[in-house]
């Protein structure tokens, strides 16, 4: 029973981790971009935490902002909708204030299904239709065609990193516990035999001085 | 413009907090590989001195001064994200 809760506990940390680092990674779609728009959005409490913040460049308000959006189409023929804000500075790392020169890059790019030109989109974030978030785009690059392969090394080196990162920590608490936690406790545990070892001593002297009341066996 | 600021000052404390914490950890790595070689045997003299000594050569060894890098691959990752993204 707890050895399946415990399970069921580190597979949901597991999936909650994997997730946000799915949401927060680059990913890169090959897409041919068919159109550039600003609309007026209504951004509510359930899917605010996929906007930018109310302090980064272009939200100009927590609830009703213009946004800047590119409308694209996959090689599969299924369309993808970005849309394209400031990040402002602390989360998703990304740095991103150029929001208007990237609409001015894919609005560039646009072209029709009979003079397609390919594009890669850098982008960060999830297209779920039913609480309407989008992936942020990032950066638009020019390619040759359609079928080009993509390597996540950035991913890659990225999640490497993380690693490192978490077996230094992991190796600072170990010697943390191994030279500083784990001595003190033994000199707490000296400290109680000592103090033990001194009444045990105690007792004996004054059981002893209750033996000498005592009268001498008679003969 | 805020946002950089504040994103700069709060990032330069953590990293401060980093430096630190990594420094107490090499130290810490540094004085117990000398004590287990003085433990071993085969070394003259007081233990004591013999790891002051050491500890004092590690004070001006590279390896000290790498820890430097808590503060240069933060930086420097957030240089080159800035570049990428907005300047390319």
């Amino acid at each position: 029973m707890w050895r399946k809760i415990k399970w069921g506990l580190g597979l949901l940390v597991v999936t909650l981790v994997a997730a946000f680092l799915h949401y927060t990674l680059p990913q890169r779609d090959v897409v041919r971009i068919t159109n550039t728009y600003n609309r007026l959005t209504t951004v509510g409490t359930e899917n605010s935490w996929a906007y930018a913040s109310p302090d980064s460049g272009t939200a100009e308000s927590v609830q009703t902002r213009d946004i800047r959006f590119i409308e694209a189409i996959r090689p599969n023929n299924r369309v993808i909708v970005y849309r394209n804000e400031d990040t402002g500075w602390v989360w998703p790392p990304y740095f991103k204030y150029d929001s208007s020169n990237l609409q001015a890059e894919a609005s560039n790019a646009r072209s029709t299904s009979a003079a397609p030109e390919w594009v890669v989109v850098t982008h960060y974030g999830w297209r779920v239709p039913l609480i309407s978030i989008y992936p942020n785009a990032v950066k638009v690059t020019p390619v040759s065609g359609p079928d080009v392969s993509l390597i996540p090394w950035l991913n890659m080196v990225i999640l490497l990193a993380l690693g490192l990162f978490l077996v230094m920590l992991w190796r600072m608490l170990a010697q943390f516990h191994e030279r500083t936690i784990d001595p003190a406790l033994d000199r707490i545990g000296d400290t109680i035999d000592e103090v033990d070892a001194r009444a045990d001593g105690l007792w004996a002297r004054f059981s002893g001085w209750l033996n000498s009341w005592k009268g001498k066996p008679r003969r | 413009m805020i946002g950089a600021f504040r994103f700069a000052i709060f990032g330069l404390i953590l990293l401060i907090i980093f430096y630190f914490l990594v420094s107490i950890y090499s130290r810490s790595v540094q004085r117990e590989t000398l004590e287990k070689r003085f433990d071993a045997g085969g070394v003259e003299g007081d233990r004591d001195a013999y790891i002051a000594q050491g500890m004092a050569v590690y004070e001006k060894s590279l390896r000290k001064r790498l820890i430097w890098l808590v503060f240069v691959i933060p930086m420097v990752f957030v240089g080159v994200t800035v570049y990428l993204v907005n300047y390319q």
